[in-house]
Order: structure tokens, then C-alpha cells, then sequence
């Protein structure tokens, strides 16, 4: 009883830290799949985000150097990927207390005993199932709700679940503060309270699956309610060297379906450990420097 | 108020009370039990391996207290009785302020890398626990301080108290909640403190004593519940906590015991298949649904516990692997190697016609056996007539049994698979030794299966390696004639890895059979018989898997793939692998063909991380860092996050090393010309007693884990070897006073004794364990207790001569410095022993022990040199 008290006050700490945001201010001007931001410049990108996205200059500019980092790295590969890296307000999904650390590349405690991935494992994973505009996404384990927002620049129909219902409800207020405030494309995401062991069966079948909870083995309602040649992503390990599985349902000619498992390079090592010093141009060192 | 039992000097005035005797060891009691009670905290609450940091270091307490004592020797001369009754009195209090405290800052391992707040959250939990140490080592060097020549004594009732309170300690698990475990060291103090008190007749000081407990227990059972303070914070992050918050989550079953505390959840929101192949999902009509509850030990886990299903649906057991030995003997008589959550044997008893299970656990069989609701739930398992069990290790029956047996199984008995963010303590796992596995071998039927099923989530992999390797080297130990013909392997990606044994070989069929069903479950075979392997592929592979962890930082990957390439995922250079082959399986071939072909000491070095065999004398999945690679290791430590447990001990031994260096340096700084010219022997003196520090407590830390290989439980392990030790020791200090006399001709003999007991131990003490493992568990401990009781007895002598020497010779500032040096080489060598037994075995932890009181002869001569011999008399004193 007395550790279920504590348990509560922690969470009503918790609580409380993400109210206040970074920042509220409307977004100018409505989202669109047209909208870039522009790549090539810090600058033009933050002058950029104030002006059709009403965001803070000081997360614009951490952003932009993480991207820089992300691109030289390979954590993002691909101009849709790119887009909605710099799309996504990461800011706005970390706990109040961890702002200032919202694009170091560790992930970060966002209660209940659970992490916001870093940047370059979501970079990474997103990127490796190539996600296109109009395929369904499945994600389980809303957890900060990062993850979905960042798929919501990718594709207008993203479903997520989370198995705890404190954070599933602070997630969900999270987005809804979020489009109300204009971010439209949040709108996008479907969210539900439930235990994602059972997939979103309504909603099935789905052409991606992330999976972002520890587990002893694949569900079988996920990779039933994948499509034929539809894939799944898993990280395995823990936060800080995951490796990602890569689930790949196979339909062959006669009907019959196996089940492919390979990292998501397709069977090629890479180093793991982000670069995270940026001086210049020039990116310096790793994280734990 | 006379005090006289405490005699000042040599001079053999008086003979000291039993009172005094009683609190002294009663205080050492208490400082062992409140180490006990903060690890267990640590064990609940976070992560072990982090107590043992914190408490190790708190030890240095002993260190720091006798620095102090030895630069203001004369003001702790003047008040001693001040000393002693307000450290006495301050240590209950500062022993509650203490955890209420760090419990309030609770130290989060999973970001200790990546928040640099976590470091100072651990700094202050380390210091909050140090100071009950500091207060309890105030008290016990200002006795030792007066009890001079007759140090022997009073070291003789700290040895004894230790030892002793060390067991009611561990008994009081059975009755105290982990959050009140704390109570045991403090109820250890009251009584410790009221002999004192009454002792030296302070009614003054009885009073303050009374206000301190009242305060002290009123604080930890009322005020801090009252204020929502939390005695014991559990990690949001443990495997525990998860259970707690999901929504149908109800505990069926706690129980507090030295062998854990066990928890058992009921939730539909637990699902387990450990392993299951991912074309059940095509395959299988139905799903058992609510067919687990989750099992917890200190908060790890889930280990699964599987409800009795019905026949329709066990279907789902041909998905998982350890149904692979079943495919080849359908009725089959067989042996769990350890029964766990129960699948294994589940699993079994729908394809045997009798199974014999083993669980070494005491308070896991415990609850299958008696707890009603869990008898309901599994269908009774361990009491229906087709199933024997077997209360300790299954290693240790099966060498000692006739009965032989078609299949042995050891699935997944080790752990729950999922990751650990906080690493992994260093465990040994006597269960998975070549040693284990010649017995394994040995007890099957001629045709009879032995199958070994281990996770393997780890990329780069790991324990795999050391499972195949310690598996053929078995083989060819017990001298099988093909091995190659013997064995079977197939992996599923980042779940796990079963490997299969059959004494005699594989016939063409079984093997045909055996590829078929891995096909059909969409695993890989990694081995079987008649196996081919491409070589081109090796140095590629070596090459690739170093360069995951050894990486250049200063380049990025993909960075030779020029502009072009930016829009591409990285490549660093590995090869393309085969189609369909993942690196891990590539590896794997490699391990199994450098194996087969008997070369895999090459590979193993040339290997990222540490691939040798387990043994019973290191017997460990872990270390997997080879020592010379860690200095590069230190700017990426994310990535070897399971291996924080091992490398924690590595900073452990760091910062002891560099505290104890501080603590022993700092009196020279202050005293050493003024005190120290006038005494010789200095620096052997000190290395006498580094010595004696290092090897006492490096023979019991070490031998804590060697008996685990009879005791089959690390607590009860280290139950019996502390108490066992210390009260062999204390009884041998006893003993030494008639020595005392002749101790420069007597000692060194004994130290030769000491050397060549503990260097015979290293060479031959698996032979007995081996044969007292397999006797009941009381004349177990007797034995245990009886083959420790040689060389700790002997280990009772060199301290308290050599104390009761300085102190005859009047070398007092030596005498306290000497047993600060004692204690500060006590908090390295325990921190040295798992990390030579991790790299060079058990035996060789034992042998550095021998070395260490061989080295202590020559030391002791000039402990013993007199003061007359140099220095004017005058610079005698300060």
C-alpha cells in the first residue's frame, strides 16, 4: 500500500511537469504535404519554423544540428524521412524537466518506466520501413507519442496503442493540445488505451508495424494483422544499444507465408554510437564525450 | 564510574568484561546486518550490483575512521568513552536518516550514462549510506584502540558478532518485508548499546540512548509512512513495476526468504512463448489466452508460470523450441534441469511417460508445492504421479545417480530474455559448466537427448559462443569419439538459440527430421552434422563485429560512400551476407566450424568479446569485455549497457583503490616524520597488513562463490561463509593470545600454513563440493562449514598478533593506521575477486590469497621490530 502511494505521488509529480509547454503559440500557417523546410541552412530553417510554424528559434536551431548529425550518420536516408524529422517538434513530447536535453541524442525518462527513443533510433527504425504517404502504420507502445507524430509526416493514416492508461491519456492530451494549436497533421493518429499484444484489429491490416516494447516474442495478432510482404520493426535490447528487428511477412506464389528476421540493414553491422559534436561543419566525437 | 575492563596498554591490568564483549560484537553485527539490509534494498529497489558499490565503498568507513583516529590519536586516547557512546548512539539514527533519504533521491541506472544527473544521484546515495558506517566504525577503533594487547579479544567478539548477527540477519528475511529489513541492524544496535551502556554504568547516556531508539524506530514505522516518505522506492524501470500498472494486475503470491522475494502476478496483460517460432501466427487456429501468471525474484522477471491447459490447447508447444528433443523420442523419460516457471515441464509431460524435475530453489518450490492458489492454477503439476521432483540442482542429482535418462532439457532457465537496462550482476551459473554438461552427458541413455535452449538477443552475440563451445568441449572431455556427429544447432534472430545432443550421433534420419521442422518454424540451423563452412567469410566477419563496438568515433559510417551515397542506409564495409543469413548466424557457423575443426582458441581471441568455455571455475556468462579493450570501451558505453554490472566492478575497484590510497597516504602526510620516523618497519608493516586485508577477504568472497557450486544458492553460499569464516577466525584470534609470546617464530609457520591450504583449495575443493552437494541440506552446511574451518581458524592468527604486537611495542599511531589499512585493502580485494575469477577462474582468486599471506611472512618482521631499535625515546609521542 505504501509503495502504491508513492507510486501515485510520482505519477501526479509527473504529471504536472508536462503540463507547461515549451511553447503555445498558433501555428500560422495550416499544414500541408507541401510544406519543406529548407535543408541547406540553419538559418533559412529557423527563420522558416517561426514563420510558418510558430515554433521557438533556440528548439529550430538544436534541431537543425541534430538533423545535420542524423544525415551525416545515416540515421535518415531518404527526403521523406528528412522532412519529417524537421516536421516533428520533439520538444513537445519530452517531460518538462528533460527540455534541455530534447535533441541530445540519449533517449530520456518520460515516466512510468518508459523512454523517449533517441533521435537516431527513431531516424533509423522510421527510415528502414520506408513509410509511404497513404500506407497504414501501426504503432505499439504510444509511450511519448514522438514516434506517431513523426510518422504523421510521413503517412495520413497512423493507429497507436498504449498498454498504461495514465500515459496513454496524457499522450492523447498531448496531440489534442497540439491540433489545437494547429497542428493538423496530428489528426492523423488514432489513438487507443489497450494491451497491443492484440493489435488493432478493426483497423487492420496494416502495411508497417513498430513495436516498441520489450517482449519475449512476436505476437501473432501483429503479424496477422500485417499485410502479405508488409513489415515489422522491434527494438531489442536496452535503450541504449538497441538493435532493430526487422520482420519481413513473405507471401509466396502458392499462397503459403513465412516470416523473414533480419536487422534492419539487412544483415549488414553498423556502428551504433551516434556522433553528436557538431563544430562548424565538422561533427566531433561521440555522445559520452 | 569504573571502567576497567578495558585495559589502556600492555600492562595486563584487567581482563576485559563480557559486557563489552557482547557489544562489540553485537555492533559488528549490526554494521554486517545493515550491509545485508542495503543490499537487499538495492536488490528490490534497483539494481544489486549497485549495492554492492555502494556498500562496498561504504566499508571504507573502517578506512576513513581509523585515518582520522590515527592524526588526533591523543584527543580519541583523552575521550574514548565520548566516542564510543556518541558513535554508538549516532548509529541507529544516521542508519534510518540514511535510507529514508537516498530512497528520496533514488538512483536511476538506466540513464547513468546518458543524464548526467544520475552520477550525483549515486554520489549522494554512497555517501547518505556512509555514514551508519562511519558511526559504527567510531565505536569499534576506539575499543580495539583501548583494548591494545588485547586486541586478540575484542577482535575475537567482532569476528564471532559478525558472523553470527551476519545469519540472524539472513533469518530475518523470512519474517521482516524487504522495506523493514532494516529493522534487523538496528534491534542488533539497541542490544549492542545497552550492554554498552550498562557496562560502563552511564545512566546520562542510557537516557540519550533511549531518546535515540525511540526516535529511530518511531521515524522508520510511523513519521515516515505518516509523511508518504518511502522506506524502499522500486524503480520504475524493474520488471516489476510494469505488473503493478497494468490494470487487471493482482498479486496472488509474496514471500520474503534469503532466496528472494518472490512475487507472483495475475494478468491478462502478460503473455509469454518464449521463443516462438513467428509461423504459429499462419499455423495455429487457437491461442491460449490467460495461460500465464508472471513470477518475480527481487522485483526481475517475468518468469512465465503456465496455467494447466487443456490437450486442445498444447498444440502451441510445437511452435517453441524446446519441443525440438521431443520430436526425436516421443515417449521419452525425462529430466528438467531446473523447473522454473514450469513450460519446460509442461512441455514435457505431454511428450514423456515420466519426468523428473529439479528446482534449487527452496522458495519457488515451495510455492508450487504447497501455495493452494498456484496448485489450482498449474493443475498441481509437481504433485501428478508422472512427475518426480528433485528439491536442489539438477547437475548435482544426475552425477550422482544410476538412472539414465532419453532426454535432458535446460530451457531458458536462466533468465527472462528481456533486456536488463541496468546490466546484469555477475552471477555464476554452475548449471551451464563443461563440467554441468559432462554430467548431463554422462546420464543419458545411449541415443538419449540432451537439449540446451539459451536466449540469444545479444548482437554482437555472446553467451551463445560460450554455450557452444562449453558444450563440445563436454563432448570431447568425456570422450566422445565424433563429436561432429553429435551435435544439432538452430537459431531464431534475436530470441533464441537451442542446441541438441545425442551420445552416440545423429542417424541420417533424425538430422533430415531435425532440418525439416527448423524449416517449417523459419529458424536457422546454425550446426548439424555433416556441416559446411565458407571460410572466405571469416576474417569479414571477426572484422565487422569488432568494428561495431571498436568503431573510429571520429568518422562516421558511410562516410567513403561519398555525396552520392546520402540518400543510401550506412554500409560500413561488411560483406553482403548469404541470402537470408543474419551476421549472428554467420558467426555462429564460424564458432561451430573453429570448434569442430579445433581451432577455436584463434577465434575466441580474435573475437570481439569473451567466447571460452564455462567451467566450474568461471563458471559466468559474463565479462564478455576482454580488460586490455577497456580503456576504449569508456566513450561508448551505451553499448555494452548488459555489461554495467561487470564494469561497475571495475569502478569499484577504481575509486576503492584511489579512496584506500588517500586514506592510508593522508596520516603519513600528517604524521610521518614527527610519528612515523621513530617507528620502524613502517612499509612492511603496511604490506603486512594489505595483505591481510586483501587475502582474508578475497578467500571469502571467493569462496562465497566457489560453494555456491554445493549450496546451489548464492544467500545461503554466503550465509555459511561469512558466519562459517568469521567464526572459525574469531576462534582462531581467540587462540592466538597464547601465541602472542612467540609469535615471530610461530606466525610465519602459520602464515606458511594458511599459504599452502589455500593454494591446495584452489587446486582440488571442486572434488568435495561436488560429493557434499548431493547430501541433505542440513549436513550440507556442516560440511561446508567443516571444510572452511582449516584455513579460516589459521586466518584468525595474523591480525590480532600483529595488533597485539604494535600494541606491546607501543606503536599506537601504527596500530590504527594498520587496521585502516586492513580495511581499505578489504573494500579492493573484494572488489579484485570477481574480476580475476571473471578473467582467470576461482582457483586463481585462491591462489592470489595464498600469495598474499606467503608475502605477509617476510612483512611480519618488521611489524615486530621494536621502537628502542631507531630513534631517540623522545620522538616516541607528538
Amino acid at each position: 500500500m505504501k509503495r502504491r502511494t508513492f507510486l501515485l505521488g510520482s505519477v501526479g509529480f509527473l504529471f504536472d511537469a508536462t503540463l507547461p509547454r515549451p511553447a503555445s503559440a498558433a501555428v500560422p500557417q495550416p499544414y500541408s504535404w507541401d510544406l519543406l523546410p529548407p535543408m541547406e541552412s540553419r538559418d533559412a530553417f529557423i527563420s522558416w519554423g517561426v514563420k510558418t510554424r510558430g515554433e521557438d528559434p533556440k528548439f529550430l536551431g538544436e534541431r537543425f544540428d541534430r538533423f545535420r548529425i542524423l544525415v551525416a550518420n545515416r540515421d535518415v536516408w531518404n527526403e521523406a524521412n528528412k522532412r519529417a524529422f524537421l516536421m516533428t517538434p520533439r520538444e513537445e513530447f519530452c517531460l518538462k524537466r528533460n527540455l534541455d536535453r530534447a535533441y541530445d541524442n540519449a533517449y530520456l525518462d518520460i515516466g512510468y518506466g518508459v523512454t523517449i527513443s533517441g533521435p537516431h533510433v527513431v531516424g533509423r527504425m522510421t527510415s528502414s520501413i520506408d513509410v509511404q504517404r497513404g500506407e497504414k502504420v501501426l504503432e505499439i507502445g504510444t509511450g511519448s507519442g514522438y514516434q506517431s507524430a513523426y510518422l504523421a509526416h510521413l503517412t495520413d493514416k497512423v493507429w497507436t496503442i498504449e498498454i498504461i492508461r495514465p500515459l496513454a491519456e496524457r499522450t492523447r492530451g498531448v496531440y489534442d493540445a497540439l491540433i489545437e494549436r494547429g497542428y493538423s497533421e496530428f489528426k492523423s493518429i488514432s489513438t487507443k488505451n489497450a494491451d497491443g499484444y492484440y493489435g488493432w484489429q478493426e483497423a487492420a491490416p496494416f502495411d508497417k508495424i513498430i513495436v516498441t516494447c520489450g517482449i519475449d516474442h512476436i505476437p501473432p495478432p501483429l503479424l496477422q494483422q500485417l499485410t502479405p510482404n508488409g513489415i515489422m520493426v522491434i527494438p531489442v535490447g536496452p535503450p541504449g544499444a538497441q538493435h532493430i528487428l526487422k520482420v519481413i511477412k513473405q507471401q509466396a506464389g502458392d499462397g503459403s507465408i513465412t516470416v523473414a528476421r533480419s536487422d534492419i540493414y539487412n544483415g549488414r553491422i553498423v556502428p551504433f554510437v551516434p556522433f553528436t559534436k557538431l563544430e562548424g561543419d565538422r561533427i566531433i566525437g561521440t555522445h559520452n564525450q | 564510574m569504573s571502567l576497567t575492563i578495558l585495559p589502556k596498554r600492555c600492562d595486563g591490568r584487567a581482563i576485559p568484561d563480557p559486557p563489552v564483549y557482547f557489544a562489540v560484537g553485537l555492533e559488528a553485527g549490526a554494521v554486517i546486518a545493515l550491509q545485508i539490509a542495503i543490499m537487499r534494498i538495492f536488490a528490490i529497489g534497483s539494481w544489486t550490483h549497485f549495492g554492492s558499490l555502494v556498500v562496498s565503498l561504504a566499508m571504507l568507513g573502517f578506512g576513513l575512521m581509523s585515518t582520522i583516529m590515527c592524526i588526533a590519536k591523543d584527543w580519541f586516547a583523552r575521550h574514548w568513552r565520548l566516542v564510543c557512546g556518541a558513535a554508538l548512539i549516532a548509529f541507529g539514527p544516521l542508519a534510518v536518516a540514511a535510507n529514508l533519504a537516498a530512497q528520496q533521491v533514488p538512483f536511476n541506472a538506466v540513464f547513468l550514462v546518458s543524464d548526467p544527473n544520475q552520477k550525483w544521484r549515486l554520489l549522494a546515495n554512497f555517501l547518505l549510506y556512509f555514514t551508519p558506517f562511519l558511526a559504527g566504525a567510531a565505536f569499534l577503533g576506539s575499543v580495539f584502540l583501548q583494548a591494545g594487547t588485547h586486541f586478540n579479544r575484542a577482535y575475537f567478539a567482532d569476528l564471532l558478532g559478525s558472523g553470527l548477527c551476519g545469519l540472524v540477519a539472513l533469518g530475518a528475511m523470512y519474517v521482516l518485508a524487504p522495506e523493514n529489513l532494516i529493522l534487523a541492524p538496528l534491534l542488533l544496535w539497541l542490544a549492542a548499546a545497552l550492554f554498552w551502556f550498562f557496562a560502563v554504568e552511564s545512566r546520562r547516556m542510557l537516557v540519550a540512548l533511549a531518546a535515540a531508539a525511540i526516535a529511530t524506530f518511531a521515524t522508520h514505522l510511523w513519521l515516515a509512512p505518516a509523511l508518504g516518505l518511502s522506506q524502499l522506492a522500486v524503480s520504475d524501470y524493474k520488471g516489476v513495476a510494469y505488473a503493478r500498472k497494468f490494470p487487471d494486475s493482482q498479486r496472488v503470491y509474496a514471500k520474503n526468504s534469503p532466496f528472494g522475494y518472490l512475487e507472483i502476478y495475475a494478468s491478462s496483460y502478460l503473455h509469454f512463448a518464449p521463443g516462438l517460432s513467428d509461423n504459429a501466427a499462419f499455423n495455429l487456429k487457437e491461442f491460449p489466452v490467460n495461460a500465464y501468471e508472471g513470477m518475480y525474484i527481487d522485483g526481475d522477471g517475468p518468469e512465465g508460470i503456465i496455467r494447466a491447459l487443456p490437450a486442445a490447447e498444447t498444440d502451441y508447444y510445437f511452435y517453441l523450441p524446446m519441443i525440438y528433443p521431443y520430436l526425436l523420442k516421443p515417449d521419452a523419460d525425462t529430466f528438467v534441469v531446473q523447473f522454473g516457471g514450469g513450460l519446460s515441464t509442461a512441455v514435457a509431460l505431454t511428450k514423456s511417460r515420466h519426468v523428473t524435475v529439479a528446482e534449487s530453489n527452496p522458495a519457488v518450490l515451495d510455492a508450487f508445492l504447497n501455495d493452494a492458489g498456484l496448485r489450482r492454477f498449474t493443475g498441481d503439476v509437481l504433485h501428478d504421479p508422472r512427475v518426480s521432483v528433485v528439491g536442489y540442482e539438477g547437475r548435482l542429482y544426475l552425477a550422482h545417480t544410476a538412472r539414465r535418462y532419453d532426454v535432458i532439457d535446460l530451457s531458458l532457465a536462466d533468465s527472462t530474455g528481456l533486456s536488463n537496462p541496468g546490466g546484469f550482476a555477475i552471477v555464476e551459473k554452475f548449471a551451464y559448466t563443461r563440467e554441468a554438461m559432462q554430467t548431463y552427458m554422462r546420464a543419458l541413455e545411449p541415443g538419449g537427448v540432451l537439449a540446451v535452449t539459451l536466449w540469444n538477443k545479444e548482437e554482437p552475440p555472446k553467451s551463445v559462443l560460450k554455450l557452444y563451445a562449453t558444450m563440445v568441449e563436454a563432448a570431447r572431455a568425456n570422450g566422445d569419439a565424433d563429436v561432429a556427429q553429435e551435435f544439432f544447432a538452430a537459431s531464431c534472430y534475436l530470441s533464441t538459440t537451442t542446441v541438441l545432443y545425442e551420445k552416440g550421433g545423429f542417424p541420417a534420419a533424425e538430422v533430415a527430421l531435425l532440418r525439416k521442422h527448423t524449416k517449417a518454424m523459419s529458424f536457422d540451423v546454425v550446426y548439424d552434422p555433416g556441416f559446411r563452412y565458407d571460410d572466405t567469410q571469416t576474417e569479414k566477419v571477426l572484422a565487422g563485429y569488432r568494428d561495431q563496438i571498436f568503431f573510429d568515433a571520429s568518422k562516421p559510417p558511410g562516410d567513403d560512400i561519398g555525396d552520392d551515397g546520402a540518400d543510401a542506409p550506412p554500409d560500413t564495409g561488411m560483406p553482403d551476407a548469404e541470402a537470408g543469413v543474419v551476421p549472428a548466424t554467420s558467426m555462429g557457423r564460424l564458432a561451430w566450424h573453429a570448434l569442430i575443426d579445433g581451432n577455436f582458441g584463434d577465434i575466441a581471441r580474435r573475437y570481439v568479446f569473451d567466447a571460452r568455455p564455462l567451467t566450474n571455475d568461471r563458471p559466468y556468462f559474463a565479462a564478455y569485455i576482454k580488460p586490455l579493450d577497456l580503456p576504449r570501451i569508456l566513450d561508448r558505453l551505451e553499448l555494452v549497457q548488459d555489461e554495467w554490472g561487470y564494469l561497475l566492478l571495475w569502478a569499484t575497484l577504481g575509486v576503492a583503490a584511489l579512496c584506500a590510497s588517500t586514506l592510508i597516504v593522508l596520516p603519513v602526510i600528517f604524521g610521518w616524520r614527527s610519528v612515523f620516523s621513530a617507528t620502524p618497519g613502517k612499509l612492511r608493516t603496511m604490506l603486512y597488513f594489505a595483505c591481510l586485508g586483501a587475502g582474508y577477504i578475497m578467500v571469502e568472497v571467493g569462496l562465497i562463490a566457489t560453494f555456491v557450486q554445493a549450496l546451489s544458492n548464492a544467500t545461503v553460499s554466503a550465509a555459511i561463509l561469512i558466519t562459517g569464516m568469521l567464526v572459525a577466525s574469531g576462534l582462531g584470534s581467540l587462540a592466538s593470545e597464547r601465541f602472542l609470546d612467540g609469535a615471530p617464530s610461530t606466525l610465519p609457520k602459520i602464515l606458511l600454513g594458511i599459504g599452502a591450504l589455500l593454494v591446495a583449495y584452489g587446486l582440488f575443493i571442486h572434488a568435495p563440493l561436488d560429493w557434499i552437494g548431493v547430501l541433505p541440506y542440513g549436513p550440507r552446511l556442516l560440511f561446508c562449514f567443516l571444510l572452511i574451518f582449516p584455513p579460516a581458524f589459521l586466518m584468525g592468527f595474523p591480525m590480532p598478533t600483529a595488533m597485539g604486537s604494535l600494541a606491546r611495542l607501543e606503536k599506537d599511531h601504527m596500530f590504527l593506521w594498520a587496521w585502516g589499512i586492513n580495511g581499505c585493502f578489504s573494500v579492493i580485494g573484494a572488489a579484485l575477486v570477481p574480476l580475476v575469477a571473471t578473467s582467470f577462474g576461482l582457483s586463481a582468486v585462491l591462489f592470489l590469497s595464498g600469495a598474499a599471506y606467503l608475502l605477509a611472512i617476510p612483512a611480519f618482521f618488521g611489524v615486530v621490530l621494536p621502537i628502542a631499535a631507531r630513534g631517540p625515546p623522545d620522538a616516541r609521542r607528538i
